[in-house]
């Protein structure tokens, strides 16, 4: 499986398209995988108490599909140093998660060859997650 | 309510640290390949053996972003003892009128990696208590918590920052 290398990076580089459908499965699944339990992820009437109008993803999950998003374009050589996430709307079942990105930030520091993405997930109700996230990537004949 | 009494018993507090808790889970891979099921996470480090024996980490690592997933608490048997320093900070807010409760940011920064047989433990800081703020959500107070995890060897997995706003519901708001 390829990776990308920092030396074919740029700054203001965008980073690929990323959608998909956000199912009742999807909500319920990730939120056990991250184990979480609380009844607003998986009772529809307890959101509908808490005053959401139905489930909706959990935190957890949301960092999830971040960190799959950018090593799924950096490949697997790219390792994850710190992500920031700001939250904003709640992403409901019905609901198409989109998101984007560019290369801010292209570095040396602490030996490790590094770049500062921006990134942002969307859903129709408006921006859900955005933030950004430092890389470690690997360099050419190394 | 005056807020301001509450306020300065919670700024008073930042700082306060809970225990190291130890995590009910191991690292293991069920845990891993499950997260990446449900992510739908294909990065072969974490799940297929043959191509993370050959990478730098020599064997399957978990997804780091995963890490709060070995901290959140058990449905059975209920946590017992004494609550850490945030949500006690969070309960005073409620009592005090701010229960409309909504997490706005979230940083976790990643030093050595998970891998299975880990055995993780983590302690919950009370980081920052703001003073009152008027945001579109509503008016209210951010509270961050700095949770920190290591492994067995003492070595800092991650330290997460964790803020939510606690405010008084009535105007704008959202579940």
């Amino acid at each position: 499986m390829k990776s990308l290398y920092w030396d074919d990076l740029e700054e203001g580089d965008e980073l690929p398209a990323f959608s998909r459908e956000i199912t009742r499965t999807t909500i319920v699944a990730t939120a056990i995988a991250s184990r979480d339990f609380q009844p607003v992820h998986h009772d529809h009437e307890a959101a509908q108490r808490e005053g959401a109008k139905d489930i909706f993803l959990n935190i957890l999950s949301t960092g999830g599909f971040v960190g799959r998003y950018l090593t799924d374009w950096s490949g697997p050589e790219g390792e994850l140093r710190k992500i920031t996430i700001k939250l904003g709307a709640t992403v409901f079942p019905g609901d198409t998660l989109t998101a984007g990105g560019k290369v801010v930030k292209k570095y040396e520091e602490e030996g490790e060859h590094r770049v500062d993405v921006e990134y942002h997930f969307s859903v129709a109700m408006g921006p859900h997650a955005w933030g950004s996230a430092t890389m470690a990537l690997p360099v050419k004949g190394k | 309510m005056d807020m301001s009494g509450v306020l300065e018993e919670l700024q008073a507090m930042v700082g306060q640290e809970s225990e190291l808790q130890l995590c009910k889970d191991d690292v293991n891979k069920a845990m891993i390949r499950h997260w990446c099921e449900a992510m739908e996470d294909g990065n072969p480090l974490y799940t297929d053996e043959a191509y993370a024996k050959q990478s730098k980490y020599g064997g399957i690592i978990a997804p780091p972003q995963m890490v709060q997933a070995y901290s959140t608490p058990p449905l059975w048997p209920k946590k017992e003892g004494e609550p850490d320093p945030f949500a006690k900070a969070v309960k005073r807010m409620a009592d005090a009128g701010c229960f409309g409760i909504v997490a706005t940011t979230t940083t976790q920064e990643y030093f050595v990696p998970m891998r299975p047989g880990d055995q993780l433990r983590f302690k919950v800081k009370l980081a920052a208590v703001s003073p009152e703020k008027t945001t579109r959500i509503g008016t209210g107070h951010f509270v961050t918590a700095e949770y920190t995890y290591v492994n067995q060897k003492d070595e800092v997995v991650c330290v997460q920052s964790f803020t939510v706003l606690t405010f008084k519901p009535g105007a704008a708001g959202r579940a």
